[in-house]
């Protein structure tokens, strides 16, 4: 059967639906939800087979991006708008794969949510994995007014963190720049039928009416995915929330933002401890801020968080309660010979990651990639240039703000490899192993599904070869800032600035 | 300027500026660097200035370009050594980045004017009160952590934290007395002196932009190549700092600067903050523990004058 898009069930007025709080449920549509074809308004139920809810994934050689087991990447699919004139609210702003992989779920500048599942691999088709449909849409950040400040307070999503699974419903967490909500994702697939003292559409019957009693009971219906908003844990950032990070004993999780991070426990939405603050006695001498925050995926007192001059701090809560005295400080000390002007400013870290054995974190900063072992303290193990041929071409990037630009980075499920995003919608992955590199390029021409990408590359000065993109050429408007790994497979979603790219490598 | 893909001629300047990485003591270079590090300068001032968001502007974004203000001016400090930097130093709108320094929090700091950016690098102690400067009224802009002090020449390593004008004084007048010795024929925008100041010693800078009076210039030792600085910051007039709103964040103060505490803290705002932040709407000071570096009054009787006339 075609794949029908599917959207919030309207709140009917019935015992059994679970108590939604007032949160609109029909959301302006995501372009990232609407059908390439033109579909109807409204909402959809999923045609669905019945059978399991969680599709099995094979696990794949996890070949790197070089090298003898060179993967090739292939175009799977592109969700949303077509034309070039984007709407501000269809940026794409976050996506964050689940820990099984079968969700993969965005954000985006309008405050929507929108989570896509790889359907079950067709056991007979096994040549292609699943594609990923839309399950769930919904809104979940409002635009605010500050008042006192004469200052909205933007509903775009900054991150989003899925917890793991305990039940079957599914729950994650969703951020802007003030709040953090938990939203559970459930699925109903049954509904009570055979009421006595209500019509089946709803309506109440006149009791005088009723001449027989019978039993309710549960019946098949058209699957409905239920999104509601479980904890909303507000009012304790003065700053702009930039991380979220669920810690590994599932039950608190940690939020940064430029001057704090404050640690929460996801049952209790009124208190938050503050773990660090850097925030200075008298604001005009501030010089740093912090810029991301992740907790260890191991040890659950052990976070790290990074600042906008280049240094990475970890820290262990079991020290004190305010950590603000760091357990170990990640620093690479300047290369004289690539100082400039813009020194500080593009060794501001825009990301930092675990890798997800725990012994090794990723940063980034705006034109490397560099891999730390944390038992190495005063210089990265690897760097990766990104878009080298960027250095001389900083002044002007300044003054586009292009260099304030927040690339995230991600590892692939066994770190073997790591990916980032450039302008010109190239994305670069790096193989740890065989030191080889390689650029893509996520565009709706390579259209076709097993497609396979060709490799880019940019042509920093001189003689332009064939094929060869010169710098001058690039595209700063087109910047893939969020991509994301799926935790098993080799299976990548690629946001360009309103459109989503899945790859897989070629089966 | 980089743009959408479409191939662009070759920009002989941009090349100049960009092309060359090079070292303040390279010798032919360094009129290059020189440019370049001006160019720089304005392009970050004009983004701390130019910039009136909806939302509040990235935190992360202002501090980074008032560091690099910071560095440019300690360099300029260091080489010219003889001139005020503060030549260069424009002062902000209101929305500037001190401004948006106290925007961001909920609980605005102190409006205690900076302790010298450069002063702090150079390692001296410049009590708190020494950062008190003549054109208070126009404090937003003294807090540009950017404003270096006007120290006298020849840079000395440490500033001698000159007893700053007591707040009580009429500081506006004061200010305006300044403006009208310094450049009685200008019709730019001259601030309180550098000469005045220089004897005060105090660090917070006038706010008001200084353009390169010539007069200036000549009067003090040594040359001092911001040239291309003058052309940009006569253009903002001294109606653009007074018409332009009056930043009221300034009379916030944090009252919790303490220790972010072991204790958890309480989610709402207290009732403590917002009394600070609604003192500027009221016509009497609220009295919060730190003293006002500011008349309110004053500065109402200022506004209505000026309005008026």
């Amino acid at each position: 059967p075609p794949s029908c898009w599917l959207f919030c069930s309207p709140l009917l007025p019935s015992p059994l639906t679970p108590a939604l709080s007032p949160h609109r449920c029909h959301p302006p549509p995501s372009a990232l939800s609407t059908p390439p074809s033109p579909g109807e308004g409204g909402e959809f139920r999923k045609q669905r087979p019945r059978g399991t809810q969680q599709g099995h994934h094979l696990q794949r050689n996890m070949a790197g991006a070089g090298g003898g087991n060179d993967i090739q990447w292939c175009f799977s699919q592109v969700k949303g708008a077509v034309d070039d004139d984007v709407a501000e609210a269809d940026i794409i702003s976050t996506v964050e794969f689940n820990h099984s992989g079968e969700l993969l779920a965005t954000g985006d500048k309008g405050g929507r949510v929108v989570i896509f599942q790889q359907e079950q691999e067709n056991k007979i088709q096994s040549h292609s994995r699943g594609e990923y449909n839309v399950y769930s849409t919904f809104q979940s950040h409002e635009p605010e007014f500050d008042y006192l400040k004469s200052l909205e307070i933007e509903e775009k999503i900054n991150k989003i963190r899925w917890l793991p699974q305990k039940n079957a419903a599914q729950f994650l967490l969703s951020t802007n720049d003030k709040t953090i909500k938990l939203w559970k994702i459930s699925e109903r697939d049954k509904r009570p039928e055979g009421y006595n003292l209500k019509e089946e559409d709803g309506r109440y019957r006149d009791p005088t009416t009723v001449t027989t009693l019978r039993v309710p009971v549960f019946r098949p219906m058209d699957l409905m995915v239920e999104a509601s908003p479980r904890r909303i844990f507000a009012n304790a950032h003065t700053y702009h929330i930039n991380s979220i990070s669920i810690n590994s004993d599932y039950e608190t999780y940690l939020s940064a933002d430029d001057l704090r991070i404050n640690l929460w426990h996801l049952e209790i939405t009124d208190r938050s401890f503050n773990i660090v603050d850097i925030k200075p006695a008298n604001m005009e001498e501030l010089t740093e801020v912090i810029t991301a925050a992740e907790f260890h995926p191991n040890s659950c007192n052990t976070f790290v968080y990074s600042s906008s001059k280049g240094t990475i701090r970890l820290c262990d809560m079991r020290a004190s309660a305010l950590c603000d005295r760091h357990s170990k400080l990640f620093e690479e000390p300047e290369d004289p010979s690539n100082r400039s002007f813009f020194s500080e400013i593009i060794s501001s870290i825009s990301d930092v990651k675990f890798s997800h054995s725990g012994r090794y974190m990723m940063t980034r900063d705006y034109l490397s990639v560099k891999i730390w072992d944390l038992n190495m303290e005063n210089r990265p193990v690897e760097t990766y240039q990104v878009h080298e041929y960027l250095r001389s071409k900083l002044c002007s990037l300044y003054e586009n703000d292009c260099i304030f630009d927040k690339f995230e980075c991600c590892w692939n499920g066994s770190d073997s490899v790591v990916m980032t995003g450039s302008y010109n919608n190239f994305f670069r992955m790096f193989d740890r192993n065989t030191k080889r590199d390689i650029t893509l390029e996520a565009s709706r021409e390579n259209n076709k599904p097993r497609t396979v990408l060709k490799p880019r590359k940019v042509c920093a000065s001189g003689k332009r070869k064939k094929d060869e993109i010169s710098v001058d050429s690039l595209d700063f408007n087109k910047k893939i800032l969020h991509t994301a790994w799926h935790p098993k497979e080799n299976i990548i979603a690629v946001a360009t600035t309103n459109n989503l790219y899945i790859f897989q490598d070629k089966v | 300027m980089l743009g959408k893909g479409e191939k662009r001629k070759f920009d002989e300047h941009e090349d100049g500026l960009e092309g060359k990485i090079v070292s303040p003591s390279d010798g032919p270079s360094k009129v290059s660097y020189t440019l370049q590090r001006q160019t720089i300068f304005n392009i970050s001032l004009m983004k701390l200035y130019n910039h009136r968001p909806l939302t509040e502007p990235s935190l992360q974004k202002t501090v980074l370009i008032n560091n690099m203000l910071r560095r440019i001016q300690e360099e300029l400090k260091q080489e010219g050594s003889l001139r005020p930097v503060l030549a260069a130093a424009a002062s902000p709108p209101p929305d500037s980045l001190s401004a948006s320094y106290r925007e961001a929090p909920a609980v605005l700091s102190a409006p205690a004017p900076p302790p010298p950016a450069l002063a702090s690098d150079l390692g001296s102690t410049t009590p708190l009160e020494a950062c008190l400067t003549p054109a208070s009224l126009l404090e937003d802009d003294n807090d540009a952590p950017f404003c270096t002090s006007p120290a006298a020449p020849p840079a000395a390593p440490a500033r001698l934290p000159a007893p700053a004008p007591p707040p009580e004084k009429d500081s506006f007048s004061s200010a305006l007395d300044e403006i009208e010795e310094l450049c009685p024929t200008s019709t730019s925008p001259g601030a309180a002196a550098a000469a005045p100041d220089t004897s005060r010693g105090g660090s917070g800078a006038p706010s008001v932009p200084r353009p390169d009076d010539p007069k200036l210039m000549d009067s003090l030792p040594g040359n001092f190549e911001i040239t291309t600085s003058t052309g940009f910051l006569t253009d903002l007039t001294l109606d653009d700092i007074l018409f332009a709103d009056i930043d009221t964040s300034m009379y916030d103060f944090d009252p919790c600067t303490s220790a972010a505490g072991t204790a958890s803290k309480m989610a709402p705002v207290s009732a403590d903050d917002l009394l600070k932040t609604l003192a500027p709407y009221s016509s009497q000071p609220v009295a919060p523990s730190q003293p006002f570096k500011m008349d309110l009054t004053e500065l109402d009787h200022i506004m209505e004058v000026l309005v008026g006339s």
